[in-house]
C-alpha cells in the first residue's frame, strides 16, 4: 500500500475485527460439524441454542440481569476497598506488607471451597454472591493501585518539591495521572473475575442468575439452556473486560508505555 | 555586586547501607548575581550533590548556603530557584504548553498573572512555536529539554540550576543547545550554575569554572574565563579558549599528569 497511514489504519481495523471474525468462523464451523454429527461430544447447533433463547427471551433477561448487577456491586465494592487500602499502604509504610499479604491470602484461598461456608453463614441470597464477587476480583485491583501509587518517578517528585507543591497538588497533578495506567491494568484484569465469582457463588445456591440457570438446565438435561448460560457468561466476562479496555483508551491518551521504556 | 549563591564550608555525609560516605567536605563557592558559573569534576565527586543542596532538594550535614541572601528553603518556597534535571522530567500527559504552565498552576493563576513572561512568550523564547499542543513523547530529546528550560523560567527565578542538562544528547545537538541556553540566560538575566563533566562545555559557557576533586568532594580551584560575550562557536578555536581548557585540565589532573600525558590531553581537547 502506498500510503503508510492508510495501511496502518487497515491493520488496526483488521486487528479489532479479528476476534469477531474468529467467533463467526467458530460458530459456522460448529453449525456445519453438528449438522454432520462429526464431533465426538454432544454440542448443540448454535442455531438451535439461538432459537431456544428467542422462544422465551424473558429467561435470558431474568437470569442475566441479577448476575450483572451482583457482579457490578461486588466489583465496585472491591475497587473502593482496594483503592483505599492502597492509599493507606502508600501513606503508612508499616501497613504496606500486611495489606499486601492479606490480599495474597484472599487471592490464594480457593473460592469454590469457601463459598459453601459463606452460604451457610450468610444464606444463599444476593449478599453472599456480591461478597464472593468482591473477593474474587479484589487482588488484581489492589496490586494495580499499590503499584500505581508508588509509580511516581523520583525526578518528578523532586520537580514538585522544587515547585513547593502542596500534598493535594501533588496528588492531583502527579500521583493520580502517574497511577492511572496501573489502575486500568488492575481494573481490566479484575473485571472477568467478578463475573466468575458471582457465578461460582450462584452455584452454591441462588434463585436467579446465570449460575442458577446453569444448574437448572443441567438438572433438566436441557443442553441448549446449558450452552445458552455458558455463552452468556463468556459474553459477560468479555464485555466487562472490553468496558475497561475501552475506558483506558479514552482516558490514557498519552504514550504510557514510553514511560516504562525510559 | 550581590551574591546570588554563597556556599560556605559545606559538608555532606550519606548513610549508604550502614556505611558512612563523605560526599562533600568543606566545599565553598560564591557566584555573583547575573553570572554564568559551572562546576566541573569527575563522576562521583559530589557536584550533583552540591547542586541539590543549593536547590534544597537535600540539606547539608554542616556549613551554610545562601541563595539570593536567603536560606535555600526560603528561596525555593519563594520560587527563586529554577532547577533543570539531566532528564527533561516532563509530565507525559501534559502538552508542551501545559508542561510550561505547571509552575503557574501550582502557585495559582492569581499570582501567576504577575509573571512578566507569558507561557506564549516562553514558548517563543525556547523556540517551540508551533509545538504548543504536542505531547512530550512526540518531541526529540533536545526539544523536550527546551520545554523543561521554559518551565524552569516560568516563575522568573533569580537562580537557574542545571544538572548536566544536555548529557543525554548527541554532541551536535548539545553544542546547539548550549548556544541556545546562553542566549536564553542572557535574555532572562538570571544567575546560572551548571554542573557538567565536559571541560570544553564548562569553559565555553562560563564566567567562572569551579573545579571539584572527589572523595571527599571539595572545590579545589576557581578559574575565571576571559572570553568575550556573547560566546560563539568560533571561539572554541581561539588561543584563549585553548589556554582556558588547559588550565581547567591542569586543575583537574595536576600539571604532571597533563604534561607526561601530553598526546592524550591534546586529543581530548578536540
Amino acid at each position: 500500500m502506498a500510503n503508510p497511514a492508510a495501511a496502518d489504519r487497515l491493520r488496526r481495523t483488521l486487528m479489532l475485527l479479528a476476534p469477531v471474525l474468529a467467533l463467526l468462523l467458530a460458530l459456522l464451523a460448529a453449525e456445519w460439524l453438528t449438522a454432520r454429527r462429526a464431533l465426538p461430544v454432544v454440542i448443540p447447533a448454535p442455531s438451535a441454542v439461538w432459537a431456544d433463547a428467542m422462544k422465551n427471551p424473558a429467561v435470558v433477561t431474568r437470569h442475566l440481569t441479577p448476575t450483572v448487577l451482583k457482579a457490578a456491586a461486588g466489583y465496585a465494592a472491591a475497587a473502593a476497598i482496594a483503592l483505599i487500602a492502597a492509599a493507606i499502604s502508600s501513606l503508612v509504610l508499616v501497613l504496606r506488607a500486611p495489606i499486601y499479604s492479606l490480599g495474597v491470602g484472599i487471592h490464594s484461598v480457593p473460592l469454590i471451597a469457601t463459598t459453601p461456608l459463606l452460604a451457610l453463614w450468610l444464606g444463599t441470597g444476593p449478599p453472599t454472591h456480591v461478597l464472593v464477587a468482591a473477593l474474587a476480583c479484589y487482588f488484581p485491583m489492589l496490586v494495580g493501585a499499590m503499584q500505581g501509587f508508588a509509580a511516581v518517578e523520583r525526578n518528578r517528585r523532586e520537580l514538585f518539591h522544587m515547585l513547593s507543591a502542596s500534598p493535594l497538588q501533588q496528588l492531583r497533578y502527579l500521583v493520580i495521572p502517574s497511577a492511572l495506567p496501573y489502575l486500568f491494568a488492575g481494573f481490566k484484569i479484575a473485571a472477568p473475575s467478578a463475573v466468575l465469582g458471582t457465578i461460582t457463588a450462584e452455584w452454591a445456591g441462588a434463585e436467579l442468575g446465570l449460575g442458577a440457570l446453569m444448574l437448572y438446565a443441567l438438572g433438566a438435561f436441557d443442553i441448549n439452556k446449558v450452552w445458552l448460560a455458558v455463552l452468556m457468561a463468556c459474553a459477560l466476562s468479555a464485555a466487562a473486560y472490553a468496558f475497561w479496555a475501552g475506558a483506558e483508551r479514552l482516558v490514557i491518551y498519552w504514550d504510557s508505555a514510553a514511560e516504562l521504556r525510559d | 555586586m550581590s551574591l546570588a549563591i554563597d556556599v560556605t564550608n559545606v559538608s555532606m555525609r550519606f548513610d549508604a547501607k550502614g556505611r558512612q560516605v563523605q560526599a562533600l567536605e568543606g566545599a565553598a563557592l560564591t557566584i555573583p548575581a547575573g553570572r554564568f558559573a559551572s562546576i566541573i569534576g569527575p563522576s562521583g565527586c559530589g557536584k550533583s550533590t552540591l547542586l541539590r543542596l543549593v536547590a534544597d532538594i537535600m540539606q547539608p550535614s554542616a556549613g551554610s548556603i545562601a541563595v539570593g541572601g536567603a536560606p535555600p528553603r526560603q528561596s525555593r518556597r519563594d520560587h527563586a530557584i529554577g532547577f533543570i534535571f539531566q532528564s527533561p522530567t516532563l509530565l507525559p500527559w501534559r502538552s508542551v504548553r501545559e508542561n510550561i504552565e505547571l509552575p503557574l498552576d501550582i502557585v495559582g493563576r492569581a499570582s501567576a498573572r504577575a509573571a512578566k513572561r507569558s507561557p506564549a512568550e516562553l514558548i517563543e523564547l525556547v523556540g517551540l512555536k508551533g509545538f504548543e499542543n504536542a505531547l512530550p513523547a512526540q518531541l526529540s530529546g533536545g526539544m523536550q529539554q527546551r520545554v523543561s528550560i521554559a518551565r524552569a523560567l516560568a516563575l522568573q527565578p533569580e537562580v537557574l540550576l542545571l544538572d548536566e542538562p544536555f548529557g543525554a544528547l548527541d554532541e551536535i545537538t548539545r553544542q546547539r543547545m548550549n548556544l541556545e541556553l546562553l542566549r536564553i540566560w542572557a535574555e532572562s538575566g538570571t544567575t546560572a550554575l551548571l554542573v557538567t563533566h565536559s571541560i570544553s562545555e564548562a569553559v565555553f559557557m562560563s564566567d567562572t569554572v569551579h573545579v571539584m576533586s572527589p572523595r571527599p568532594g571539595r572545590i579545589t580551584a576557581q578559574l575565571a574565563i576571559d572570553l568575550p560575550r556573547p560566546r560563539a562557536l568560533a571561539m572554541m578555536r581561539s588561543r584563549g579558549f585553548f589556554e582556558a581548557v588547559n588550565q581547567v585540565r591542569d586543575a583537574l589532573f595536576g600539571r604532571d599528569v597533563a604534561e607526561t600525558d601530553g598526546v592524550q590531553s591534546a586529543i581530548e581537547t578536540y
